[in-house]
Order: C-alpha cells, then structure tokens, then sequence
C-alpha cells in the first residue's frame, strides 16, 4: 500500500466519527423549520395563514419547553413542531392561561413531527408546550411554527 | 421458570413500557403555569391581519375609511425609522383588508425607501418586488403574505448584525398602528367581543419591558410610547371582566395619539 493510500484511509478513518454524529452535530434549528413548515403545508390548502415567524432552540431528551402566545376569539390555529432528528419523537401541546389544556382532539404527533390545534373560547395568553419525548441525540432541535385562519 | 413463562414476563414487561411510553405522550389536563416561569419563551408578536381576520368575522368592517395616505416623514435616526417601518407595514395589512391595490403598491416603495433607511434594504428589495407585482394582480393572499416574509426578513437582518431593539421597535410600530385600527374600528360599532380582542397583557408587559431596556435611545417619542403603555395596561388587563366602550375610545386616543408622533417630525 502506498503511502498516499495510507493517509487517505487514515483520514476517513478521522471522518468516521463525524460521519456518525453528522444529525447532531450538523443539524440545526432552520432544517427543523424546514419539517416544521412542511408538517404546516397541507393546511395552507385549507386556509390557514402561516407566519414566517417561529420559535426554535435544542433541548435534551425528556426536556420541554414553553413558548407564550397572544391567541384571539374568532380565529382557528395550528402548531407545527418540527425536527430533523431521525427516531425522535416530539410533542405539542396548548395550554391557556389556567394552565388548562385549550386544545382540539385532532392534534397529531407523526415521526420528526406534531401538531396541536386550538379554537381560542377567550382573547389572551395561551402556553404552547413544545417536548422531545424521546432522541437518539443528545440535543434534538426542534421548531415551531403556526398559522391560523 | 419455563421459557414460555419466562417469554410471557418479557413480553408483559415490554407491552407495560410501550403502555408507558404511550401515556408519557398524553397531555395532561392541568399544568402549574407558575412552574414554567422560567422556561417560558419570548412571544411572537401577532401581525395586524390576525387581529383584522378576527374582527372580520365580528362583522363588515369598512375597511376603505382606515386607509391611510401619510406615510410618514423622513427621518435620520434610526430607531424612529424603525417604528415607522413598523407603522407602514401594518398599514399595508390595512390596505390589503380595503383591496387598494395603488396604495399597497405605495407602500411597497415606502418599506424599500425605510430599510433603506436603517441598513437592510438588500433583504427587503425583492419583498418590495414581489408586493408590487402581487397588488397589480390584486391577489391579496399573496400580498399578505409578502408583507409578512418583509416584515420578519427585516428583523432577521436587524437580528443579524446585533439590532434586536430595532427589530424590537418595528414590532411595536406594527403593533400599535393594528391597535389605533382595531380601536377605531371597535369605537364605531361596539360589541364587547370586538373590545376582547384588546385584551392582550401579557404582550404589552412585553413591549413595556423592552422599552425599559432602551435607554440609549434618545428619542421623546420613544419616551412617550413608555408612558402611553403604561396607562394602556390597567385599560387592558382587566382579567375575565369585558372591556367598556369607554376604555376602548381612551386606547383608540392614546393609539391616534401616537401614530400622529411617529409619523410627524417632532
């Protein structure tokens, strides 16, 4: 084996480990916008307005995170959680201001992605619960969009 | 123990962590909000057209008589621009409701000529582009849509190159421009679902903090904008009690009020 041969495996040897970390490692919080606003796309078929805006960040296995949001009478909403971690397994939940849970029975948690719906009953401020349930990562990101209409 | 028992124990402890599992994903009815004081997010500032959609649906809303022509003086000093691009792009959600195609198409221009203003026209150019063409088709769902990507390309920019509070400040200029409308609107025909859409505490504890934050601007209006939200708050936060027409016509005065400042030159 030649020299340049040597190195070469040598140097993909290095690589492995990168290679297997590279969901981790090299994710982040946009390609989790990316399944988030995926999950989003058949609603927008349906009428809903999905804002540009989201909420996103990384949290460890069996960790949550609450985000707020000013909900209004009259209108429907959807949450879209979304992550780019293979086999991890991510949920959605809305809360109002009682902490008591505010949404509809059709919400859905599906491979990289969950979904909660709420048709406020009052005008203020609701709790959106974002979890990773369970990750093979040590820090899965994850994103969340929502639309309404 | 036989292997069929023992493969049964197995099983049974397998199905009882899939069961588990399973639970773990199921919502619980009640959470202690108290306990997520401390993880809880910043909110995500709701745009204009989300109050309008809901007040749509209250009943006709003439739409035509909140347009507005003035959009504003030309200003040097940054966070002023900043609320006023707010402004702007709010009443290009007000255009869009009255379906004024030649004043979207203004206010197309009006947002490029402001982020220019402050350093992110570059993001904001084919946003102007596409708003423009999109009014011309009057395909109004896309000009919504158009003023959104703006409004958040904008912020993002600013975000980039470490201008939160001007993002924050544009937020604002949106935010009470919405208001100025929904009260007007709420004032001419009152319904106290209509006065509900005002109420919004937690979102102007929001601003107010961020405000708090801003010393550095130098700027009267930003100082009155500070004060103005604090008569505002007990208007609002009103807990489960409706909202009266008399608190609405005095938010609708302190909103017109303010809007007038961040459009004139001092």
């Amino acid at each position: 084996m030649n020299a340049f041969v040597n190195a070469l495996l040598r140097g993909s040897f290095l690589l492995w480990p990168l290679i297997a970390l590279q969901p981790a490692v090299f994710g982040s919080v946009d390609d989790a916008q990316s399944f988030a606003l995926q999950a989003a796309e058949p609603y927008v078929k349906q009428g809903f307005q999905v804002r540009e805006d989201y909420w996103g960040g990384d949290l460890g296995s069996g960790e949550k995170k609450a985000v707020r949001q000013q909900l209004f009478k009259g209108n429907e909403y959807w949450f879209w959680l979304g992550t780019e971690v293979d086999r991890a397994k991510v949920s959605v939940h809305i809360y109002d201001s009682d902490g008591k849970l505010a949404e509809e029975p059709d919400g859905w948690e599906k491979g990289h992605f969950a979904a909660a719906h709420v048709i406020p009953k009052t005008t203020g401020s609701y709790f959106i619960i974002v979890s990773i349930e369970e990750s093979p990562a040590e820090r899965t990101h994850w994103a969340l969009v929502y639309g309404f209409r | 123990m036989t292997p069929f028992t023992k493969c049964l124990n197995l099983s049974a402890v397998a199905l009882s962590g899939l069961t588990l599992c399973a639970q773990a994903a199921q919502a619980p009815q009640h959470i202690d909000i108290k306990q997520l004081s401390k993880t809880v997010e910043d909110v995500v500032v709701p745009l204009p057209n989300e109050i309008f959609g809901a007040l749509n649906k209250l009943g006709a809303v003439n739409w035509k008589e909140h347009v507005r022509s003035d959009k504003g003086a030309n200003f040097t000093e940054r966070p002023r621009i900043a609320l006023l691009l707010g402004t702007v792009i709010a009443d290009g959600f007000v255009a869009v409701q009255a379906e004024d195609a030649p004043t979207v198409k203004e206010i197309g221009q009006r947002v490029l000529a402001l982020a220019k203003g402050i350093g992110v026209g570059n993001s904001i150019t084919p946003h102007a582009k596409a708003i423009i063409e999109a009014a011309d088709k009057r395909n109004w769902e896309a000009v919504r849509l158009e003023l959104d990507r703006t409004q958040n390309s904008v912020q993002q920019a600013m975000n980039e190159v470490h201008d939160e509070k001007l993002s924050q400040l544009v937020s604002l200029g949106g935010w009470l421009r919405g208001t100025e409308v929904l009260t007007s609107v709420v004032t001419k025909h009152f319904s106290a679902d209509g006065a509900e859409l005002l109420h919004q505490p937690d979102l102007l504890s929001y601003f107010q903090t961020r405000l708090q934050a801003m010393p550095e601007f130098n700027v009267s209006i930003i100082r009155e904008i500070e004060e103005a939200l604090g008569q505002v708050k007990p208007l609002i936060d009103v807990g489960n009690a409706r909202i009266p027409p008399q608190s609405v016509k005095k938010i609708n005065e302190i909103t017109t009020r303010l809007g007038n400042g961040i459009v004139t030159r001092d």
